[in-house]
C-alpha cells in the first residue's frame, strides 16, 4: 500500500509553495515589472500494487512567470515611441510658451514702423526722430530677447542630452550585469531577474529607440540606431557626447569606444526626441527668426541709403547686422578658406548648407543632405551661387574630403543691432528732385528718382537733360545718348525713370533736395517696407516671416500634443495588455489563497487520517 | 479579462490627470478670455492672429496718420482763409482807389494802408505749424521761405508737397508749396493781359477781356493800335495786321480777333496802343506793389484807371488762386475724412475678426467646465469605489 504520510506531506509541501508563491505575488502586488508567477503541480508517478496504481501524491513541477514575450516587445516599442512624444511636447511646449509671451515680434515691428510713419509726420521733429531711434533698439531687444530664449532652450537641449546619455550607459551596464547572472543560472527560469532585466530594457526604450535580440545563452542584446551594440552579452559599449565638427559649442551624440557621431541614426526615446527637436524645430525656428532679421535690415537699409538726413547726408546702415555665418570642419587637411554672403534675400530660405570637396569639384548639400546646385566659379569674380548666396574661395587648396558648413541667418537675430545714435542722421528726405522744363511739349514725366551709386562723387551736381529727339538726348552738353522708354537714364550716381514720350527740345533738371528739412519722402517709403514683400521671391513681408514662424512653432507644439496623447493611448494599451498576462490580480490571489490554504488544511488531515490509522494498527496490537 | 490590480488603479490615476489636465486647459482660457493661449492650441489661428494685430495696428496709425494731416490742412485752411479777407480788403481799397472822386492824398492814404495789408500777407505766407515748420515752404521747412527784398519778394522755399499714408496705397498731401498759392498766379484774364502803352494820349480805358474760342488763341503777343479815335487795327509780334476794324468812341466797343475779345470805352487819341500778351507769372505781393505804386503815381487818370484795371484783374486772379487752394485742401480733408472712416470700419472689422480667432466663447467654455467638472468626479468616485472592492474584505 501507499504511504498515506508520504503522500500528505507531498500535499502539504505543495500548498506550502502555493501559498508562498500567493504571497509572493501579493507582495510584489506594485513592484514595477513584476510578473506574477504560477506554480505548477504534477502527480507523482504511481505505484504499482499487483493489477493498479496507486498514486502517491504531488510533485511541485515549476515555478513560472506569466510572460508574453511578443506582449513584453510591443510594450518596449510603445514605451519608445512615448518617451520620445512626451520629450517632444515638453520641448515644443517651452517653445511655445516663448512666442506666446510678451516678446512678441510683431507688436515690437508694428511699433517701429509706426514711428516711422510718425518721422513722415513730422520730418524735422527732433523728438519724433527720437523716439524712431529709442523703437528701433526695442525692436533689435526684442530680436535678441527671442533668440536668447531659443538659445537657452537650445543650452538645455544639450544639458538633457548629456544627462540622457548617462542614464543610457548606467541602464546598459545593469542589463549586460543582469544577462550574467542569468546566463550562470542554472537550472530552472530564474524569474525576478528576468523581470528586472525586462523592467530595465522598458526604461532604456524609454530614453532611447532599440532593438532586443534573444541569444541562445538566455543573455539579450541591445542595438541602437542601425546595428550599433549598446549590450552585447555581457559587456555593454557606452555612448557619449562630442562637439560637433563645424561647431564645438554644439554636442553631438557618438559611440564612446570609435568616436563615429550617431546622432543622425538615432531615433525614439527621449533622446531620439532631443535631437529630433533640436534638428527639426528649433534650428528652423531660429534661422527663421534670423530670416526676419535678414530681411528687415537688408531692406531698411537699402531704402535708408537712398534717403538723405538731416545734415544733408544720405542715409547710412540704419541696422547692424550679422552675415552668414561659415565654419570650416575641425577634420580640413586644406588651408582653402570660404566667405559667404547674401546676393538675393528673395531667394534666401531657412536651411543650412554644407559646401564640400570631393577632390574635383565642390558640393552643396542642404540639411537634409540633398544636393543643390551651383551656378559660378567660387572665384571672387565669379562666386558660386544658390539659395541667394554666393560663396567665394580663398585660401590655398582644398583636399578631398574639406568641407564647410554655411548657416545664412542662424546668428541674424542675435546679432541685429541699431547703428545710428544721432536722430539727425535718420534719412527721411529724398536726396535728389528732378522736374521738367515748364515749357516742355512733350507728355514725359519725372519718375522714380533713386540713388544707383552713393559713393559718387558728383551724385549731388546739378545736371540737365535736353532731348534733341524723342530717342535721344544729352546731359549738361555732353554727347547724344539713345533714350529707350522704360529704361532709366543712369548718371552721376543716379537713375531717373521716365514716363510717357519726351518730345524734341525738352529738357529735365535732376538736382540736390537742399534744405529740405521738411521732406518725408524717403522715411514715406521706409514706411511701406513694413508691408513690403521681401522674402521668398517677393510674397513675404518681414511680419510674414514672423507669422510662418509662429505656424511653424505652433504646429510642431501642436502636433506633439496630438502625438504624446496618441502614445500615451498605444502605451496604455499596450500595458493593459502586458498586464492582463503579467499583472497581479489581489482577487485571483486571494481565491488562490483560500485554495491553497484549503489544500494544506486536507493534506494536514490526510496526514492527521494517516497517523489515525496507524494508531489504530497500534491500537490493535496492543488490544 | 484579466486586470492587473495595479495598473487598475494606476489607470484611475490616469483618468484623474487627464481629467484635471483639461480642467486646468480651460481655467487658463476662462483666466486670459482667449481661446488660443500659445501657438500650438491653434498654429493656423495663431498666425491669423499675428496677421491680424498687424492690420489693426497699421490701421491704427493710418489713423494716426490722418489726425496729423488733418492738423496740417486745418491750419492751411485757415490761413489761407485770412490771406482771402486781406485780399477782400485789398480788392475793397482798390475799387475805392479807382473811384474818380478820390484825390492824390486819398490814394496814398489807401496806398499807405495796403502797404500794411502787404506786410500782413507776408507774415501769412511765412505761417508755421504747431512743430515750427514754415507751412508753405515746400519741403524747406526750416527757413522763412518768403524774403521781401528791394527789388519784391521772392520765394526761396521749394516746390515739395509733404505727403501723408492715409491708407494702404493711399498718399494724400499735407500742403501746397508757398510758390504755387502766392506767387505763380497768371496775370490778366489767366490766359492773356492786356496793358495801355505808357504814351496813351486819348481817355480810352480797357474794360472786360476774355477768350471767346480757345481753339483760334495761339497765345502770341499783338497790339491794338488806334489809327483814329474811330478805327483800330490789331496787330502782330511782327507788325502784319491781322485785324481791323471800327471803333465807337461814344459808346465804346469790342475788339475781337483770333478767338478773343477786349471791351474799351472812352475816346482813344490816334496811335494809341494796347498790348496783348499771354499772361505770364505774377506773386501776390507784386500786384500789391503794383496797386501801390499805381495808387501814388501822379499821372494821368486815364493811365491809372488803366493801372489799377489790369493790376484788379490780376489781384481777382490771386484771390481765384486762394479760393482754389482752399477747395483743394477741403477736397483732401474730405478724402482724409473718408479714409478715417473706412479705416475706423476696417478697425472695427481686424478687431471683430480678432476676436473670432483668438477669443473664448464664455458659453461654450463654461459647458466645457460643467461636463469636465463632472467628468472628473466621476472618476474620482469609480477610484474611491474601486478601492473598496477587495475579496480580501471578505475573507475574515
Amino acid at each position: 500500500m501507499a504511504d498515506l504520510l508520504s503522500t500528505g506531506v507531498s500535499g502539504l509541501l505543495a500548498a506550502q509553495v502555493g501559498l508562498s508563491t500567493v504571497g509572493h505575488n501579493v507582495s510584489n502586488a506594485n513592484t514595477d515589472g513584476y510578473s506574477r508567477q504560477q506554480v505548477s503541480f504534477a502527480a507523482r508517478a504511481p505505484q504499482q500494487e499487483g493489477r493498479y496504481y496507486v498514486g502517491t501524491g504531488v510533485d511541485t513541477q515549476a515555478v513560472q512567470r506569466a510572460y508574453s514575450q511578443y506582449l513584453n516587445s510591443a510594450l518596449w516599442s510603445a514605451a519608445s515611441a512615448q518617451g520620445r512624444a512626451n520629450a517632444y511636447q515638453g520641448l515644443t511646449g517651452q517653445l511655445n510658451n516663448q512666442l506666446s509671451g510678451s516678446s512678441n515680434l510683431q507688436s515690437s515691428l508694428d511699433s517701429f514702423f509706426g514711428s516711422v510713419q510718425d518721422v513722415a509726420n513730422a520730418p524735422a521733429d527732433a523728438s519724433a526722430r527720437s523716439v524712431l531711434l529709442a523703437r528701433a533698439g526695442g525692436l533689435a531687444s526684442t530680436f535678441h530677447a527671442l533668440s536668447g530664449q531659443f538659445d537657452s532652450l537650445g543650452g538645455q537641449v544639450q544639458r538633457q542630452l548629456a544627462d540622457t546619455v548617462a542614464a543610457i550607459n548606467s541602464d546598459s551596464a545593469g542589463i549586460a550585469k543582469l544577462n550574467e547572472r542569468i546566463r550562470a543560472s542554472t537550472g530552472q527560469q530564474p524569474s525576478d531577474l528576468l523581470d528586472q532585466r525586462d523592467a530595465l530594457i522598458k526604461k532604456l526604450s524609454g530614453e532611447v529607440g532599440i532593438s532586443v535580440a534573444p541569444q541562445n545563452d538566455g543573455t539579450l542584446s541591445v542595438f541602437v540606431g542601425n546595428g550599433q551594440a549598446l549590450v552585447s552579452g555581457t559587456q555593454s559599449y557606452d555612448l557619449g557626447t562630442a562637439p560637433n565638427t563645424y561647431d564645438a559649442t554644439r554636442l553631438e551624440v557618438v559611440d564612446k569606444g570609435t568616436g563615429a557621431v550617431l546622432s543622425s541614426r538615432i531615433g525614439g526615446g527621449t533622446l531620439g526626441a532631443l535631437l529630433d527637436f533640436r534638428s527639426n524645430v528649433l534650428d528652423p525656428a531660429q534661422n527663421q527668426l534670423g530670416r526676419a532679421a535678414l530681411a528687415l535690415a537688408d531692406t531698411f537699409n537699402a531704402q535708408h541709403a537712398q534717403g538723405v538726413d538731416l545734415n544733408g547726408q544720405l542715409g547710412g546702415t540704419f541696422f547692424n547686422i550679422a552675415g552668414p555665418a561659415v565654419q570650416a570642419a575641425g577634420s580640413n587637411t586644406g588651408s582653402a578658406t570660404l566667405t559667404a554672403s547674401i546676393s538675393d534675400i528673395g531667394a534666401l530660405g531657412s536651411q543650412d548648407y554644407v559646401l564640400s570637396y570631393d577632390g574635383s569639384a565642390w558640393n552643396l548639400r542642404d540639411g537634409s543632405g540633398a544636393t543643390v546646385a551651383m551656378t559660378g566659379t567660387g572665384t571672387a569674380a565669379d562666386p558660386f551661387k544658390a539659395g541667394g548666396l554666393s560663396f567665394t574661395l580663398g585660401g590655398g587648396a582644398a583636399n578631398a574630403g574639406d568641407s564647410f558648413r554655411i548657416q545664412p541667418t542662424r546668428n541674424a537675430a542675435g546679432g541685429i543691432g541699431v547703428a545710428i545714435t544721432d536722430p539727425n542722421k535718420v534719412a527721411a528726405a529724398a536726396p535728389l528732385v528732378g522736374s521738367a522744363a515748364g515749357a516742355n511739349t512733350g507728355n514725359a514725366a519725372v519718375g522714380a528718382l533713386t540713388v544707383a551709386d552713393g559713393s559718387n562723387p558728383n551724385l549731388f551736381t546739378a545736371s540737365s537733360i535736353v532731348f534733341s529727339s524723342p530717342t535721344s538726348y544729352s546731359i549738361d552738353g555732353g554727347p547724344a545718348q539713345t533714350f529707350t522708354a522704360g529704361t532709366p537714364i543712369v548718371h552721376n550716381g543716379w537713375s531717373l525713370a521716365l514716363s510717357g514720350s519726351p518730345a524734341n527740345g525738352d529738357s529735365f533738371t535732376v538736382k540736390a533736395n537742399t534744405n529740405a528739412r521738411g521732406d518725408n519722402a524717403n522715411a514715406l517709403k521706409l514706411g511701406a517696407v513694413a508691408n513690403l514683400g521681401v522674402l521668398d521671391g517677393g510674397a513675404t513681408s518681414v511680419g510674414g516671416a514672423y507669422g510662418q514662424l509662429v505656424g511653424q512653432v505652433g504646429s510642431a507644439g501642436s502636433l506633439a500634443d496630438d502625438a504624446a496623447k496618441t502614445q500615451t493611448a498605444v502605451y496604455n494599451q499596450a500595458m493593459a495588455a502586458q498586464q492582463s498576462v503579467s499583472g497581479v490580480n489581489v482577487d485571483e490571489e486571494a481565491a488562490n489563497l483560500v485554495r491553497f490554504q484549503q489544500a494544506y488544511q486536507a493534506s494536514a488531515q490526510v496526514i492527521n487520517a494517516a497517523n489515525t490509522v496507524f494508531n489504530a494498527l497500534l491500537g490493535a496490537f496492543k488490544g | 479579462m484579466r486586470v492587473s490590480t495595479s495598473w487598475m488603479q494606476q489607470q484611475s490615476v490616469n483618468t484623474m490627470m487627464e481629467r484635471q489636465g483639461d480642467l486646468s486647459g480651460i481655467q487658463t482660457q476662462m483666466g486670459t478670455g482667449k481661446r488660443i493661449n500659445q501657438p500650438s492650441d491653434d498654429p493656423v489661428g495663431a498666425t491669423r492672429a499675428v496677421e491680424l494685430t498687424h492690420l489693426g495696428a497699421d490701421t491704427d496709425q493710418y489713423q494716426r496718420n490722418i489726425t496729423s494731416a488733418n492738423a496740417r490742412l486745418g491750419l492751411e485752411d485757415k490761413t489761407l482763409s485770412s490771406v482771402g479777407n486781406v485780399l477782400g480788403r485789398v480788392r475793397t481799397l482798390l475799387l475805392q482807389g479807382m473811384n474818380a472822386s478820390q484825390t492824390a492824398e486819398s490814394r496814398n492814404d489807401i496806398a499807405t494802408e495796403m502797404v500794411q495789408l502787404r506786410d500782413q500777407l507776408l507774415g501769412m505766407a511765412n505761417s508755421k505749424d504747431a512743430q515750427g515748420d514754415y507751412i508753405f515752404a515746400g519741403n524747406r521747412t526750416g527757413a522763412a521761405p518768403f524774403v521781401s527784398q528791394p527789388g519784391g519778394v521772392s520765394y526761396v522755399g521749394d516746390q515739395g508737397q509733404r505727403m501723408v499714408a492715409a491708407g494702404p496705397g493711399l498718399q494724400v498731401a499735407t500742403g501746397d508749396p508757398g510758390s504755387a498759392v502766392f506767387m505763380d498766379t497768371l496775370t490778366g484774364n489767366g490766359s492773356f493781359a492786356v496793358g495801355a502803352a505808357a504814351g496813351n494820349t486819348g481817355s480810352a480805358l480797357v474794360g472786360a477781356t476774355g477768350v471767346t474760342d480757345a481753339s483760334a488763341w495761339n497765345g502770341g503777343n499783338y497790339q491794338i493800335v488806334f489809327t483814329a479815335p474811330n478805327a483800330y487795327e490789331v496787330r502782330d509780334s511782327g507788325g502784319a495786321v491781322v485785324s481791323s476794324g471800327a471803333y465807337d468812341p461814344e459808346k465804346g466797343g469790342t475788339i475781337a480777333f483770333k478767338g478773343v475779345q477786349v471791351a474799351f470805352s472812352g475816346t482813344p487819341a490816334a496811335n494809341d496802343s494796347f498790348a496783348v500778351a499771354p499772361s505770364s507769372k505774377q506773386s501776390m505781393f507784386d500786384t500789391l506793389d503794383g496797386i501801390i505804386g499805381a495808387l501814388r503815381q501822379s499821372t494821368s487818370e486815364t493811365g491809372l484807371q488803366n493801372a489799377l484795371g489790369g493790376q484788379l484783374a490780376n489781384l481777382d486772379q490771386a484771390i481765384g488762386t486762394v479760393t482754389q487752394t482752399r477747395a483743394g485742401v477741403g477736397a483732401r480733408m474730405n478724402a482724409l475724412d473718408q479714409q478715417g472712416s473706412l479705416n475706423g470700419d476696417l478697425t472695427l472689422q481686424y478687431k471683430t475678426a480678432l476676436s473670432d480667432v483668438q477669443d473664448l466663447n464664455y458659453y461654450d467654455a463654461v459647458s466645457k467646465l460643467s461636463l469636465q467638472s463632472s467628468a472628473l468626479q466621476a472618476a474620482q468616485l469609480t477610484f474611491s469605489k474601486l478601492q473598496n472592492m477587495t475579496l480580501f474584505d471578505y475573507l475574515k
